[in-house]
């Protein structure tokens, strides 16, 4: 019984840390190639969630998680092209600003849009209800989310690692000046990598609209976890990130279930925790730029 | 109001009574109420208490709606626990706990700084909420703390808006004093030059950790004193007071007002107010408004409301130009050292360093190396660039702790003691690359060393600028050091030359006892140079000084002890003399006349067509200027070598031609196109191919994703200029095939240079530039390299800066010396390389 119990909570775990994982992730390869830290990227986040909403009223809605993404993400060229660019070189503490005012007016943007009402989102017949597996039960939506996040972070992982595109990409983030001396122009491949990291967090609110509730408020809700996720794992590391999300999603589920009112906190005090012993988060390296 | 207050140094305290006095019928006029009025004050109160920690130590707070709201709930707590109907006592109980509390937290987050820092304020903003919102047996929840009172003060009755009004506006009044007077005091100086540049404040002897410490204490206790406030306007706490978004809105306004001055967050908090308040009327979505307002005074005026004033002031009222600033200068000659920077005399040894070895990863930086400075000498730090130097500098001073070894200073063990602890205990050092308050003005800069020897440095209330005593004492050491006149200039509008004066200055405002002085004469003209030497040599007099520099004609001729050092071991030490006729020293410095390797076997191919044509190119690195109207040009077939001392300008003259680094003027024509203000990436298409000094190779990638990578965006047609395919590539370099699937950082030295070089010449190459390609690697792999670049010649021209001369000679056609970024001496290589009196004439003794 007490094992079924613990197995059902790391399940559960696991799917809160992939949804944070979806959002920290994007968040801090935004941060790796431009060394901007993205206090929007949570409007990001809620955009994804009420576009697909809205369009799943016309095409269904498997076809509206999978737009949303593309909508958002054609923003983040615009983001990315008029105002992040700006902010590459210059003081990190001026990005957080600006990113800060840009997450403002994306959640007034919401408002003014869509209301400041809850907006109902409902996901297929299909996927509504448990799955039963020997002994447990887990809800099928729970476990097709928990995919989707495993086949994202293995496509990331892969265009990171094993093609041209990452290759220039891990070169950029090392020494920009000799990937330029090789007659490479980063600028797209920067662009890209902001498009795929809103485009990462609009796909989370998607997934997460039917078991979220959507209101405008929830991009400034997810960015401090996220936060959370990447100070912990250590800004720019990969596996860090993903070590840090599964954690936080596994001990705010488990503490949730013995002192609800704690689920929160939980993960303060774990990053506080963390920090005391490894100041640069798990596996964060030293970065002159940011201390 | 007169002119003459609005320019007194109390000024802001006039305005501010002024303003507070004036208040409620302003807002009166504009349609706001009186409560609407004591909110802009208490709101006003908080944004200064965060702009303490913004503004002028520089930690940026996402997070200071925290403290707001503790505040809040402490003193709505206590009063209704221990004393109710009561205010002043709950605030000033508020005030205290978050004090400690600031502390406790403080003591955590103060160990990281800059986006680290930002974002654990913003988690603690986010912790603080939850609680509030959740902890509800004790903070009410979602409901909050209701029913607080306002109570009475003497005869008013607070319920009145305008008596709690003037409550407030008193408090908002002493605030502003208090902050007023911190900001002024040796304290709150010392909090701007963390901000300005933490390092060299360290170096100053300043423990910088308690200052921002008190900092950030005093910063959280001032908001809580807004945020109880609140609460007693309010009637009620909730846990709004604490979320992440009005901690972003406080910022907000502090950075709209303008956080580098001390009104300017009360400037920020009126627009804040006044523009909810009046757009509000329009529209419900007044924030959208305001967060694009605020993005963009991000973007166009990072220093806000007062940024922008400031920008107008300057249009109208031209700024004097620094070279009128530095036509007022004032020279005395022959000044004695002032009195006050005469240490206790001692005889005998003052810093002795033995045995002191220090490894960065697995590079021995300094190996038992060791050395004895004694009174009353200048001792001289010579070596070849990397030879560890500088480092046995940072060891010394405290930057770093050795390995091994020990550090003595009046025969007292140092090497484990932090540089604030080391400057205290009488040991200042400038520094190489120019470390200084870019930002503060000569003045400032210079009084904050010798503020750090005066026992008022932490006194947060009298006025750092009204001290007879440190006052005469800058006076003094600004005439001594020839700055008269334009100590009012900040120290980053000076030129690189005055900068090193600054530095130096600096390092001997710290009334040392032993002197470390790191390249005092580089980059000063010639004049100049002489009056420096002289004044270290007056110096020495009476303070030791240890001192690296690379004019070594001028070093030999001044200092009475010299320390040889080469691939971070001493080589020798001894007097000027025995240094300047040792074999060992000539050697490391000009060769020994017999190349390591078997000469070379091409020879210029006849063509001889111009490939390259610099003409009065000028570079800048912020207001150093590095290269000074360099011209140069490069036939096709041959080796060119550029030749300099250290820090002559002969690594930006190729990071220019690759396009790194911006010319400000000049002309850098490249097969018929013109390369200054190309982008890299063009140039590098264009056919430079780039081997930087280091190799910048990347890390964590195979040998082959490493050439894959240089020949992703280059041509590969060969029609311009030379692709070596892979075959070629293994014809030069065998030992690649080999390991094609290792790791770059895995491959040896030799073969990390040949797979950067591969990497250069795998696209569409017309001209090779080489930094210190033979840069540490054993003699065989030279021999091979050699080999290979001798043959190059044959197919494209090759730029090459290398220190080991003999090499370079014996390979390359043509020299170009650079000295201070200009062109001293062009001609064939030959002759340099044959004739080692004509070499050691041109390029040292």
């Amino acid at each position: 019984m007490q094992l079924v119990f613990l197995l059902e909570q790391l399940v559960n775990g696991l799917v809160l840390g992939g949804y944070y994982l979806l959002i920290a992730l994007g968040l801090s390869l935004i941060f790796s190639v431009g060394g901007v830290v993205n206090l929007s990227h949570g409007a990001f986040y809620a955009l994804g969630a009420y576009v697909s909403v809205e369009i799943a009223k016309y095409v269904g809605f498997a076809p509206a998680v999978a737009i949303s993404p593309v909508l958002v993400g054609l923003l983040g060229v615009l983001f990315e092209r008029f105002i992040l660019k700006r902010f590459y070189t210059a003081d990190p503490i001026l990005g957080l600003l600006v990113t800060f005012g840009l997450a403002m007016v994306g959640e007034e943007t919401i408002r003014i849009i869509w209301g400041a009402a809850p907006q109902p989102a409902s996901m297929p017949e299909l996927l509504k209800g448990p799955v039963i597996l020997g002994n447990f039960l887990f809800s099928k939506y729970r476990l097709l989310l928990l995919a989707v996040v495993a086949l994202v972070l293995v496509g990331i992982w892969f265009l990171l690692n094993k093609t041209a595109f990452g290759r220039v990409v891990r070169a950029g983030i090392q020494d920009p000046d000799m990937v330029a001396a090789l007659g490479i122009r980063l600028q797209p491949y920067m662009t890209t990598i902001v498009v795929l990291g809103v485009g990462m967090a609009a796909l989370g609110g998607a997934l997460f609209a039917p078991i979220a509730v959507v209101h405008p408020a929830m991009g400034a809700e997810i960015i401090t976890v996220a936060f959370v996720v990447v100070i912990i794992g250590g800004l720019g590391s990969f596996w860090g990130v993903v070590a840090a999300a599964l954690l936080v999603g596994v001990v705010r589920g488990i503490t949730i279930h013995f002192v609800p009112a704690a689920g929160e906190a939980s993960m303060y005090v774990l990053m506080f925790l963390v920090l005391m012993f490894r100041p640069r988060g798990l596996l964060g390296e030293r970065m002159e730029k940011f201390e | 109001m007169s002119a003459a207050l609005l320019k007194s140094k109390h000024a802001p305290l006039w305005i501010g009574a002024l303003v507070l006095l004036l208040l409620p019928a302003a807002m009166n006029v504009l349609g706001q109420t009186t409560s609407t009025a004591a909110f802009l004050v208490t709101l006003t109160i908080a944004a200064m208490g965060l702009n303490l920690l913004v503004g002028y130590t520089g930690l940026v707070s996402f997070g200071h709606g925290a403290w707001f709201g503790i505040g809040a709930y402490a003193a709505a707590l206590s009063q209704r626990h221990w004393f109710p109907d009561q205010i002043l006592l709950p605030i000033l109980l508020a005030m205290l706990f978050v004090a400690l509390a600031a502390a406790l937290v403080g003591v955590l987050m103060l160990r990281r700084r800059g986006v680290y820092f930002a974002l654990m304020t913003l988690a603690l903003a986010a912790l603080t909420y939850t609680i509030s919102f959740r902890w509800t047996e004790v903070t009410g929840g979602e409901d909050g703390l209701g029913n607080l009172q306002r109570g009475n003060l003497g005869p008013l009755d607070l319920d009145n808006q305008l008596a709690y009004y003037t409550v407030v506006a008193v408090i908002g009044f002493l605030v502003l004093y208090a902050l007023h007077r911190v900001a002024r005091s040796p304290f709150g100086h010392v909090l701007v030059a963390i901000r300005e540049n933490e390092q060299r404040a360290t170096f100053q002897g300043y423990p910088v950790d308690r200052y921002k410490l008190a900092a950030f204490v005093l910063s959280a206790s001032v908001t809580a004193l807004a945020g109880a406030l609140t609460g007693f306007q309010h009637y009620i706490v909730s846990a709004e007071t604490t979320s992440i978004i009005f901690s972003g809105e406080l910022l907000a306004m502090v950075v709209i007002g303008g956080m580098r001055h001390i009104l300017g967050p009360a400037i920020g908090v009126a627009f804040y107010i006044l523009f909810r308040e009046m757009l509000s009327i329009w529209t419900v979505h007044w924030l959208f408004w305001f967060g694009i307002v605020f993005v963009s005074f991000v973007i166009y005026s990072p220093n806000g409301l007062v940024g922008i004033w400031e920008r107008l002031r300057r249009h109208w009222y031209k700024a004097p130009s620094e070279a009128a600033a530095m036509s007022n200068r004032k020279l005395y000659d022959n000044l004695a050292l002032p009195a006050f920077l005469r240490p206790d005399p001692v005889a005998g040894p003052v810093l002795q360093v033995e045995g002191v070895s220090k490894h960065f990863g697995g590079i021995r930086a300094v190996e038992q190396a060791g050395l004895e400075v004694s009174a009353g000498e200048i001792h001289a730090l010579i070596g070849p660039n990397g030879a560890g130097k500088t480092t046995l500098f940072n060891l010394v001073s405290g930057m770093f702790a050795p390995n091994k070894g020990t550090i003595r200073l009046w025969g007292e063990e140092i090497q484990a003691l932090s540089p604030d602890a080391i400057c205290r205990r009488g040991l200042a050092r400038s520094f190489q690359i120019t470390n200084l308050f870019q930002d503060l003005t000569i003045r400032e800069n210079l009084r904050l060393s010798l503020q750090a020897k005066h026992e008022s440095r932490f006194n947060p209330w009298r006025d750092a600028d009204g001290d007879p005593e440190i006052n005469a004492e800058t006076d003094a050491l600004i005439r001594y050091l020839g700055l008269d006149g334009i100590q009012q200039t900040k120290g980053g509008d000076l030129s690189y030359g005055g900068q090193r004066l600054v530095d130096l200055g600096i390092a001997l405002a710290s009334k040392p006892g032993m002197l470390l002085l790191d390249e005092p004469l580089a980059g000063l003209a010639a004049a100049e140079r002489e009056r420096v030497s002289n004044l270290i040599e007056n110096v020495s007099k009476e303070i030791p000084v240890l001192i690296v520099e690379h004019d070594i004609d001028r070093v030999l001729a001044f200092s009475q002890q010299v320390t040889v050092m080469n691939q971070g071991t001493v080589l020798m030490s001894g007097g000027p003399e025995a240094v300047r006729t040792d074999s060992r020293v000539q050697e490391i410095y000009t060769g020994t006349g017999t190349p390591v390797v078997s000469g070379r076997k091409t020879d210029a191919a006849g063509t001889a067509a111009r490939v390259l044509t610099i003409d009065k190119v000028n570079t800048f690195y912020g207001k150093s200027h590095i290269l000074n109207d360099v011209g140069l040009d490069v036939n096709e077939g041959e080796v060119v070598a550029l030749l300099g001392r250290n820090g002559a300008g002969k690594s930006t003259m190729l990071k220019t031609l690759a396009g790194l680094v911006p010319a400000a003027s000049g002309s850098v024509v490249f097969g018929g196109r013109e390369l200054v203000g190309m982008p890299a990436y063009q140039a590098a298409r264009l056919g430079i191919g780039y081997v930087p000094q280091g190799r910048g190779l990347f890390a964590g990638m195979t040998v082959a994703e490493n050439l894959e990578l240089g020949r992703l965006a280059r041509g590969a047609s060969g029609e311009r200029g030379v692709v070596w395919t892979e075959e070629q590539i293994f014809d030069f370099f065998p030992v690649l095939k080999d390991r094609l699937d290792t790791p770059a950082d895995y491959l040896s030295g030799g073969e990390q240079q040949m797979l950067a070089v591969a990497r250069a010449l795998s696209g569409d190459v017309r001209l090779l530039l080489l930094d210190e390609p033979f840069e540490g690697l054993a003699p065989t792999v030279i021999q091979d390299l050699f080999t290979v670049f001798d043959q190059l010649r044959l197919s494209l021209p090759v730029v090459i800066v290398e220190h080991n001369l003999d090499l370079v000679l014996a390979l390359a056609d043509r020299v170009f010396v650079l000295d201070r970024g200009a062109v001293i001496h062009t001609g064939p290589a030959k002759a340099l390389l044959d004739d080692l009196e004509y070499r050691k004439e041109i390029l040292w003794l």
